[in-house]
């Protein structure tokens, strides 16, 4: 495992304005990632799991406190600097799949690449199907395909740039036991054949503890795990 | 690979969707852009129409038109050495039945054997138009129009009488090769033609007469027309002939034409305006279905400009698409309306693709469709990623400076080019501020009504309480409905209202104001005659007489004015001879706005009383001269006085009013108006006539229906066009109830699921569009009446009448509309199965 820290955070507040008042999400997370490691994030509804996620992914500017990702300070980087630093270093995988309806899998897969200007994108975005089990699933639609399909083409998508990080969220939330045990475990040997580190936000224990480590979030703060 | 290329490549997967969520895009931007591109066509075919057409409609490559005389012997020897001569003199005259009172005003034109020099008359039944006039039997030969048939109760073969001479009417004439040349503003009565040699028998030929002769020319071939054009106004520089070649004739119809249009235009402008608000409202919905994906091309990496691009290129084809589909539309409408047009207008139009109105209308429809989706685009991009994670606490960015900036320079290059377009531009700036202020006041209304709804206090009644909920809940309709609705149904509006005004004032006002009838063509010798036989009539209330001669305007402070600078609105003076008389004292009603009018007794230099309008056009005040040609003489007047004239009270007017001293010894006849009550015109008409068959009597209730008659064709015109914003508007508003159809049956089902009757949801939706439709209505009726106000006041400068009738049966229709349109979606909703709708995803 390599121990350059890939997820930097410090003392890291996020107040957000709702039509009932300020809210404080999170309040003061400081959390070091190494390269390479499998952190899963636990903790009640409305501990800030997701919120996390968000301040980790640029999706959410924090109220206070320090984020450095991939090395990057996040605080330095407009809206377009956090888009590159996504598209670059980042592939995200939601509870809803969040495939784009109009294109294919091949096409959903391919876009990251695209945006990154890499040559040879569908080429690429064919082998990272292939690595999910959906090479003979190329030119289906999303709304061709099963649930655990889907997620499959969006494991493929989250990993066909070769971020340094995955972030999960709920990866399996949406799916039966079967089909959620099939895309973890592809999602956990992708991560390893990558060396990618991959933060994982879950309820299900048995799925967090998969990971080498557990933060367990407590109403916006870690209750334990931060080291 | 570039960021366009990328933008483009997912512009073209995601459109890979469907055009569904385009329908309403499309079909409100094919409408406008229709519109727009048909009017535009229309209006380049009547022109080139005019164009091709100009050598027969002139009836010659080069007409001479002299007032009151005849051409000299040394000018027709002139003319006859440029080439060949066709003669035509025209003057009003009254018809008669032999042996009855029956009698009818016709337009009298006695043509030489050399006519027509271009083109054919057309007759019915067919024969050739020599023959048709020949004398046989006695009795002259003549052709008509069908109308004065209809008229006088005659049918082919018919004798009549006009002054001492008579016609057997052989023919009909459908068609008259150039009928609009002539020098006539209007055609007071029907066409009737004879023979040059018929015109001496007719005894009504006399000094001062209002009579035209028309010379036309058809040159040798290779002559210079204009060569020709100015060879003649040199070489008898006092002749007082009017010289025109193809390229001036008919300013009339021209000016007729350019103002029907220009009307067409402003509504074909708001029908392009309501399209680009149903293109805003379709492309905000499209893209509030496309909120996810949006997010998730931010969470993969894309940044805002990228899938602004993405978002701006899809609209953009669609937008060509719409406009492509408009222009087709547009392109071909003057195929299918050339023979109404032909028909209701006596225009022959020139059938074919115009490019430069269809490229006009592309470009007004790729900038409304730019300007009314920039800001909607630039919002969603502004959608957070953190979206698909959660739908609450994420807070909605309004677009950058730039975005607004780009908006803003669409909308003022739109403005800018309905502008450049637009055939009077000063109109065209009225138009924008007002479309402006109408669009600002309606959104004003719209967000208004919502918070009325808002605050307004409780109701008992679960009905009332949940149709004004829906009023104001987010994502409602309203001002959308208000907004698009409302702007088509004021240009309904603002037409009917001006349309009622024109008929009012035409029906009621001017005959009550006007005299019943106008005498021409009085022999000096005739006139006490003719006094004392028109008061011998029961019901005439008041006869004025007043000299009047034609004399053509020369020069403007000593320029020919060939040369002067002259404002368009002041052009139509020149463009025909003009009526003049003299007078020791200002006439009953004389309103002097500058200078003073000359003592009773004033014996000196040549002064004249001028038109204040007009003297402001020529830029001309007191202490100018205006040099006027009467029968070949110039004479030179020096403006003592300028009054306000109101040629809409169809009173005794004339442009100049001459001192005593210098013009009585010309041939003149005399004028007379007379007042008289509805009963006593028939009785009237028939005394003058009788007695003096020289004498033209004009029965102004006549002439105000002939008005009536042309300004109820521009007015279906410009119904046709105004009907086309409220199908746009229609559109929008269905677009808009169809974007809240899903919300719409699941309120159903839930409300059904409560346990309420289909009758109890109907009448929850019923009080909501009412209420919509009521409110449109009313704004569109307001907006509707200033602007009606404002075209009748201060463009028309005629006398307003707020008529409700007109104004509220046309605001109903919103009303029925929305009303219409939202009981339909609600009964579709109605009819859906509750399951799909209750089931967890």
């Amino acid at each position: 495992m390599n121990h350059a820290t890939i997820i930097d955070l410090d003392d890291v507040h996020l107040m957000l304005e709702s039509a009932g008042g300020s809210v404080n999400i999170l309040r003061g997370i400081t959390l070091k990632v190494g390269a390479g490691d499998t952190v899963s994030v636990v903790g009640p509804s409305g501990s800030g799991k997701t919120s996390l996620l968000m301040v980790i992914a640029g999706l959410e500017r924090q109220t206070s406190g320090r984020i450095a990702v991939a090395g990057a300070d996040l605080a330095r980087l407009d809206e377009d600097g956090l888009a590159r630093l996504r598209r670059d270093a980042i592939g995200i995988v939601f509870q809803n799949f969040h495939l784009v309806p109009t294109m294919t899998a091949l096409e959903n897969v391919a876009i990251p690449l695209e945006f990154a200007g890499a040559s040879g994108a569908f080429a690429r975005a064919e082998e990272c199907l292939d690595s999910v089990g959906l090479a003979h699933r190329l030119t289906h639609y999303p709304g061709q395909l099963s649930g655990g399909e889907q997620q499959r083409v969006a494991l493929a998508r989250a990993f066909a740039a070769r971020p340094k990080l995955i972030l999960a969220d709920e990866p399996t939330g949406n799916l039966d036991g079967t089909t959620g045990q099939h895309v973890i475990d592809l999602l956990f040997a992708l991560s390893a054949s990558h060396g990618t580190t991959l933060l994982l936000v879950t309820h299900n224990p048995a799925l967090a503890q998969r990971c080498r480590r557990e933060v367990r979030l407590v109403d916006g703060r870690i209750a334990n795990g931060a080291a | 690979m570039s960021n366009f290329r990328i933008a483009l490549r997912m512009a073209r997967r995601e459109l890979r969707g469907g055009i569904a969520g385009f329908r309403v895009f499309l079909g409100a931007l094919a409408l406008g852009v229709a519109a727009i591109a048909g009017i535009g066509t229309i209006a380049s075919a009547i022109s080139a129409g005019l164009d091709s057409d100009a050598r027969t409609m002139l009836g010659g490559d080069v007409a001479v038109r002299l007032m009151h005389r005849a051409a000299g012997a040394e000018e027709l020897a002139y003319l006859q050495k440029i080439g060949d001569v066709s003669r035509a003199v025209l003057f009003r005259a009254i018809a008669r039945v032999p042996g009855t009172e029956t009698s009818a005003l016709v337009e009298f034109k006695a043509v030489d054997r050399a006519y027509p020099l271009y083109g054919a008359a057309e007759l019915d039944p067919p024969a050739a138009l020599r023959t048709a006039l020949g004398l046989a039997d006695g009795a002259y030969g003549a052709v008509c129009d069908e109308s004065l048939l209809d008229r006088l109760g005659l049918k082919i073969g018919d004798v009549v009488a006009v002054g001492a001479a008579r016609f057997r009417i052989n023919a009909t004439i459908p068609y008259e090769p150039d009928r609009l040349s002539g020098g006539r503003t209007i055609n007071l009565g029907p066409r009737f033609m004879a023979s040059d040699d018929a015109l001496a028998a007719t005894e009504l030929i006399k000094p001062g007469s209002l009579t035209t002769y028309l010379y036309r020319l058809r040159l040798p071939p290779g002559a210079m027309v204009h060569g020709v054009v100015e060879d003649l106004r040199h070489a008898f520089p006092s002749a007082g002939w009017i010289v025109q070649d193809t390229t001036q004739d008919t300013p009339f119809v021209s000016r007729f034409v350019d103002r029907t249009i220009l009307f067409l235009t402003v509504v074909g402008l708001t029908a392009l305006l309501v399209g680009g608000v149903g293109v805003g409202n379709a492309v905000r919905h499209y893209l509030g279905t496309k909120t996810e994906t949006i997010a998730t091309l931010k969470c993969l990496g894309a940044s805002a400009s990228l899938i602004f691009m993405i978002y701006l290129a899809q609209i953009m084809v669609m937008a060509i698409a719409g406009t492509a589909i408009g222009l087709v539309i547009g392109g071909f409408a003057p195929a299918v309306l050339a023979p109404v047009i032909a028909r209701e207008f006596a225009l022959v139009i020139d059938v074919g693709i115009y490019p430069g109105p269809l490229a006009v209308a592309a470009a007004f429809g790729l900038l409304t469709a730019l300007s009314f989706t920039l800001w909607p685009v630039a919002r969603a991009c502004e959608v957070p990623a953190a979206r698909l994670f959660r739908d609450v606490l994420v807070a909605h960015r309004p677009p950058g400076r730039t975005y607004i900036a780009a908006t803003g320079i669409a909308a003022a290059a739109l403005a800018a080019l309905a502008i450049y377009a637009a055939p009077d531009r000063k109109l065209a700036v009225w138009f924008v501020g007002g479309a402006l202020a109408a669009m600002a006041a309606f959104r004003l209304t719209g967000l208004g009504a919502e918070r009325a709804a808002r605050l307004l206090p409780s109701f008992g009644s679960a009905r009332l309480r949940l149709a004004l909920a829906n009023l104001h809940r987010p994502g409602a309709a309203t001002a959308g409905v208000v907004m698009s609705l409302g702007l088509g149904v004021t240009v309904l509006v603002a037409v009917a209202l001006i349309e009622a005004n024109l008929g009012r004032q035409i029906a009621e006002s001017l005959p009550r104001r006007a005299p019943a009838f106008y005498f021409l063509d009085i022999q000096p010798d005739q006139a006490a005659a003719f006094e004392t036989a028109a008061r011998s009539v029961p019901g005439v209330e008041e006869i004025r007489r007043t000299p009047m001669l034609r004399g053509r305007i020369s020069a403007i402070n000593g320029v020919p004015v060939e040369q002067a600078n002259v404002a368009p609105r002041a052009q139509w003076v020149l463009d025909s001879d003009r009526g003049i008389t003299w007078s020791a004292q200002p006439p009953p009603g004389t309103r002097i706005v500058a200078g003073r009018w000359w003592p009773a007794d004033y014996r000196g230099e040549p002064l004249v009383s001028f038109d204040a309008s007009t003297a402001s056009g020529f830029g001309v005040g007191i202490g100018d001269t205006i040099t006027v040609n009467i029968l070949g003489r110039d004479i030179t007047a020096r403006i003592a006085s300028l009054r306000r004239i109101e040629w809409g009270s169809l009173a005794m007017n004339f442009l100049m009013i001459f001192s005593p001293g210098m013009i009585e010894g010309a041939p003149q006849t005399e004028l007379a108006t007379v007042r008289a009550t509805e009963a006593a015109e028939v009785p009237l008409e028939r005394a003058v006539s009788a007695r003096f068959t020289n004498v033209t009597p004009i029965r102004v209730r006549e002439v105000l229906a002939n008005i009536a008659e042309t300004l109820e064709k521009i007015a279906g015109a410009v119904r046709v066009a105004a009907a086309v914003t409220v199908a746009a508007g229609v559109l929008v508003l269905a677009g808009a109830i169809a974007a809240g159809q899903r919300r719409r049956a699941y309120e159903s089902v839930v409300l059904k699921v409560l346990g309420a009757t289909r009758a109890k949801v109907l009448a929850v939706h019923a009080i909501e569009y009412g209420m919509l439709g009521l409110i449109t209505a009313v704004a569109a009726a307001a907006f509707g009446t200033l602007a009606a106000w404002a075209v009748v006041t201060r463009i028309m400068r005629l006398e307003w009448a707020f008529l409700p009738g007109p104004a509220i049966a046309t605001a109903l229709v919103a009303l029925v509309l929305t009303l219409a349109a939202g009981l339909a979606g609600t009964w579709l909703a109605l009819g859906r199965k509750a399951l799909p709708y209750l089931r967890n995803p």
